[in-house]
């Protein structure tokens, strides 16, 4: 098992390499860099002195260099600092020789969005297991199709308007909820209770909205998988020992079904870190979607760079995880591994 | 992990979504609380908060390396420069009390304000502009903006409250510049790197307000600062929330938990006209925006070489279509490449009138006489066929269609292709590899426009990217440069101006109105703006105490 587990972490490292590789050259692909930027069109910046910044961010060299310099700095875990923000450190705080802490942008972005992910991932499994069991148990029956229906609507509707809808429903029409932002003005005046409360407020629609739409495909994957476990003989079995539909349903049948959400769950880790652009757009939520939309339309290259490789570490180590997951719940799959 | 793509498609539609929902959805929110009459006029008095809402956040506040707009906006309160624009758009000293300058018209020397006092209480003197000169101009500073600075040949400060700059030439734009200078405290940045500094993040400046908390991606807020060069300003504390879409600003604006925010076309005159609860609370102003948006044409490419197909594109294009069509109104025809109303403007110039028949006599005067069965003018067998290129800006794509449907109209067969920005300049506007753009200009308030009209400014991301080359127009801008007598250099810029028009090197197209909303709360705007627009005497505006919200007065 340790063999094993050392193995694959010694493979990401080449496969990482090799990502990153693929990544700035693609990058690099796009016309233009940072001194292309709107805010640099502009007649008093004059293009000389976009040359010289081009030069201090070493953009005048040929792309490869610029690629081992990079690779250079990461070997040091070092992931530099953005060219848009006013030299920000991509990733964790840095301190100056004052003690003044100057925070990562990552660093800064990341908490709200993985908070917002979890949250609506566990609504989603929350919401998706119960409605995938009754749509199986009543298969073609009409609360199957009421529910198919249902989340094949909440699939189907722009997130972005159903959010705009929302927030004037709740937030304009009536006092029920914040419109946008994840705190209040004086969210810092507030008691600890308060603040909790003020900041679920605030995260209810963001969450809702982005748990809408992966609702349709967990809960059909349920179905799908509860109707091929009800077919199958052990079910048949445990029926003719006389148990209770209940447990042939939630003891038998629910424990197999769930099998494949492990694999999807493991796939979901590194979406933990990507957040949407429209939705944190829309709530003004300065998440990880908007600093990566915002760093590919500056041709930020460190943060562009710094998002994806967290991304494609992540990604590596939730196949792996999904893989161990897999191993500890299945017994075929255990034997195969170890 | 993204779609872009998919995001502008929908952004796209959003606004028209949007207004179609609030217009639907006619029920709102019963009003809560004292029912006050915000339209009643009060006193001035001091105190109470201003909330508005911006876009983008800045990256930090020392305006000449941070660049984008969010920074300015927010910088603007906290630093002073040496000069600034009244509300006529004349220059005015703002930490100078005079300047002068001398008879050969290449030394400027500048006079403080007695007295003037950093806001932790340091003295401000001629020191500080010196050392804020020395940061624009160095070559580690990361700067797009040192140029106009470096053509300084000798700074001096012969006493704490004078500044004395040379130029090697008379150089006009100069007291523009100085205006344009934010001017950063030696005490506290000295031996620091300006690019690294954490000052970024807590500035010390001299103007009305001064930072008092920065919560990154949520909001900036800032203090009245007790030591301002300027005097007081009436309202305590001015909050800028960043909210990047602007329907999520509105519904913000329509739950009165912002003050102000700049509204759309559709929003100012469609659906707050429409609505007697948001006519009670909000104040519509107008005001000049800061640039106008044109068609422009390669000139190093056929036929747009030849004026005749210039001027008959021009002729083609009806002006107030677009303005009628894409801004409902709400913008002005221009005709010389500055704002409308200053002196700059020459005021005998008006557009091109739309004339049809006239376009379609000069294409035939061009060589285009044939027609194919499709209507298409034809010279030698072939169209005269071109991409129409601009990047993804609503106003822009809109304006561009109804280009496209007008030349089909005299038989010019027109595409449109929308770009994302940086790929647009890298891709085409860098490598001179377009026909035919839309894009705009800033309206400048000094006139010269030497980077982008002169013909020596064409290499590879300069600004003269159309191959403009008229020598008497050379001629002018290197008159107007050397020029600072305002009276004869407005005979100059009008003279460009004119020749400008009639070479039809680009097509002026609008320039569209700034359309802020702010709550009646907030009382001493000018209305209808001034030149300047609205914001020019913001530390006069006041809330009264009785309209103030409660919840944040605390």
């Amino acid at each position: 098992m340790i063999r094993y587990l050392l193995k694959r972490l010694f493979w990401m490292v080449p496969l990482l390499v090799g990502i990153s590789l693929i990544s700035f050259l693609i990058m690099h692909l796009a016309p233009g860099d940072i001194t292309n930027s709107e805010a640099s069109f502009n007649p008093k910046a004059s293009e000389e002195s976009r040359q010289k910044l081009r030069e201090l961010y070493n953009l005048d060299k040929p792309i490869i260099v610029q690629y081992g310099l990079w690779l250079k700095r990461m070997v040091k875990l070092d992931f530099g600092t953005s060219f848009a923000s006013h030299q920000k450190p991509v990733f964790w705080e840095t301190k100056d020789a004052e003690g003044n802490v100057i925070k990562g942008m990552i660093q800064e972005a990341l908490p709200i969005t993985l908070l917002i992910n979890v949250l609506s991932l566990g609504l989603i499994i929350f919401a998706a297991v119960p409605l995938g069991v009754v749509s199986a148990i009543t298969q073609n029956r009409p609360p199957d199709r009421a529910i198919t229906l249902f989340v094949f609507i909440g699939f189907a509707i722009p997130g972005f308007w159903l959010a705009l809808m929302l927030m004037y429903w709740t937030g304009v029409v009536h006092d029920w909820l914040p419109i946008s932002g994840i705190h209040s003005l004086n969210h810092d005046k507030m008691s600890a209770w308060g603040q909790l409360w003020d900041t679920l407020t605030h995260l209810a629609l963001p969450v809702f909205i982005s748990g809408l739409s992966g609702l349709a495909g967990i809960s059909l994957f349920i179905r799908n998988g509860m109707l091929d476990v009800l077919h199958q003989d052990y079910i048949t079995t445990a029926r003719a020992k006389g148990l209770s539909e209940n447990t042939v349903v939630y003891r038998h049948a629910l424990r197999n079904a769930m099998l494949p959400l492990i694999t999807i769950l493991g796939l979901a880790i590194p979406g933990l870190i990507g957040g949407s652009v429209i939705a944190e757009s829309i709530f003004a939520i300065p998440g990880m979607g908007k600093l990566f939309y915002d760093a590919v339309l500056m041709r930020d290259f460190p943060v562009i760079m710094g998002i994806l490789t967290i991304g494609s570490a992540l990604t590596l180590l939730g196949n792996l995880i999904a893989d161990i997951a897999y191993a500890w719940a299945d017994p075929r799959v255990r034997r195969g591994v170890m | 992990m993204e779609r872009p793509l998919l995001l502008k498609y929908l952004s796209l539609r959003m606004g028209i979504m949007l207004s179609l929902g609030l217009l639907l959805t006619a029920c709102s929110k019963a009003p809560s609380g004292n029912a006050a009459d915000f339209d009643q006029s009060y006193p001035p008095s001091s105190g109470g908060t201003l909330i508005d809402a911006t876009a983008g956040e800045p990256s930090g506040l020392i305006p000449m390396i941070a660049g984008e707009a969010a920074a300015s906006a927010v910088a603007s309160n906290i630093f002073n420069s040496l000069l600034k624009y009244d509300k006529n758009l004349e220059l005015q000293g703002e930490l100078a009390q005079s300047w002068s300058v001398s008879p050969d018209q290449k030394t400027i020397t500048f006079k403080l304000k007695p007295g003037l006092k950093w806001a932790d209480g340091k003295p401000l003197t001629s020191a500080d502009v010196l050392f804020t000169w020395k940061l624009v101009t160095d070559d580690n500073t990361r700067t797009p903006y040192g140029s106009d600075y470096k053509l300084v040949i000798r700074a001096e400060t012969p006493d704490p409250a004078t500044f004395k700059v040379s130029y090697a030439n008379p150089y006009a734009p100069a007291l523009d510049s100085w205006a344009g200078l934010q001017i950063l405290p030696e005490h506290l940045l000295k031996g620091q790197d300006i690019n690294t500094t954490s000052f970024r993040f807590k500035p010390v400046g001299s103007h009305y307000y001064k930072l008092e908390e920065w919560k990154p991606g949520e909001r900036i807020s800032l203090v009245r600062n007790p030591n301002s060069t300027q005097g007081p300003p009436r309202i305590d504390r001015l909050v800028s929330r960043f909210i990047p879409d602007p329907a999520a600003q509105f519904l913000e604006l329509l739950a009165d938990n912002i003050d102000s925010m700049t509204l759309n076309p559709i929003q100012y005159s469609r659906i707050v006209p429409s609505r007697e609860d948001l006519q009670k609370k909000l104040a519509l102003y107008k005001e000049l925006g800061n640039n106008y948006t044109y068609l422009g044409f390669n000139l190093k490419h056929k036929p747009f070489d030849d004026i005749r197909v210039r001027q008959a594109i021009n002729y083609a294009i009806d002006k107030q279509e677009l303005i009628d069509g894409v801004l409902l109104g709400l913008g002005e025809p221009v005709s010389s490449p500055y704002k409308p109303g200053t002196r700059w403007t020459n005021p005998d110039l008006s557009p091109y009138p739309y004339d049809p028949n006239k376009a379609i006599s000069l294409m035939q005067a061009a060589g285009y006489t044939g027609r194919d069965n499709e209507g298409y003018l034809l010279r030698d067998g072939k169209r005269l066929r071109f991409d129409i290129l601009t990047n993804q800006n609503k106003q822009r794509e809109m304006s561009a269609v109804l280009v496209q449907r007008r030349l089909k109209e005299i038989g010019i067969d027109a595409n449109i292709r929308v770009m994302e920005w940086a790929s647009f300049i890298g891709r085409f506007i860098k490598t001179g590899d377009f026909d035919v753009v839309l894009l705009g200009w800033g309206l400048s308030l000094d006139p010269d426009q030497y980077n982008i009209w002169h013909s020596s400014q064409q290499a590879p991301g300069q600004f003269n990217f159309i191959g403009y080359n008229n020598p008497r127009v050379d001629k002018l801008l290197e008159q107007g440069r050397l020029e600072l007598n305002p009276d004869k250099r407005m005979k100059i810029y009008h003279e460009f101006a004119s020749i400008l028009l009639a070479d039809s090197p680009i097509v002026y197209l609008y320039a569209g109105y700034g359309l802020p909303a702010i709550h009646k709360r907030v009382k001493g705007i000018d209305n209808p703006a001034p030149p300047a627009g609205i914001g020019y005497n913001s530390y006069d505006w006041y809330i009264p105490p009785p309209l103030r919200r409660n919840e944040i007065s605390q």
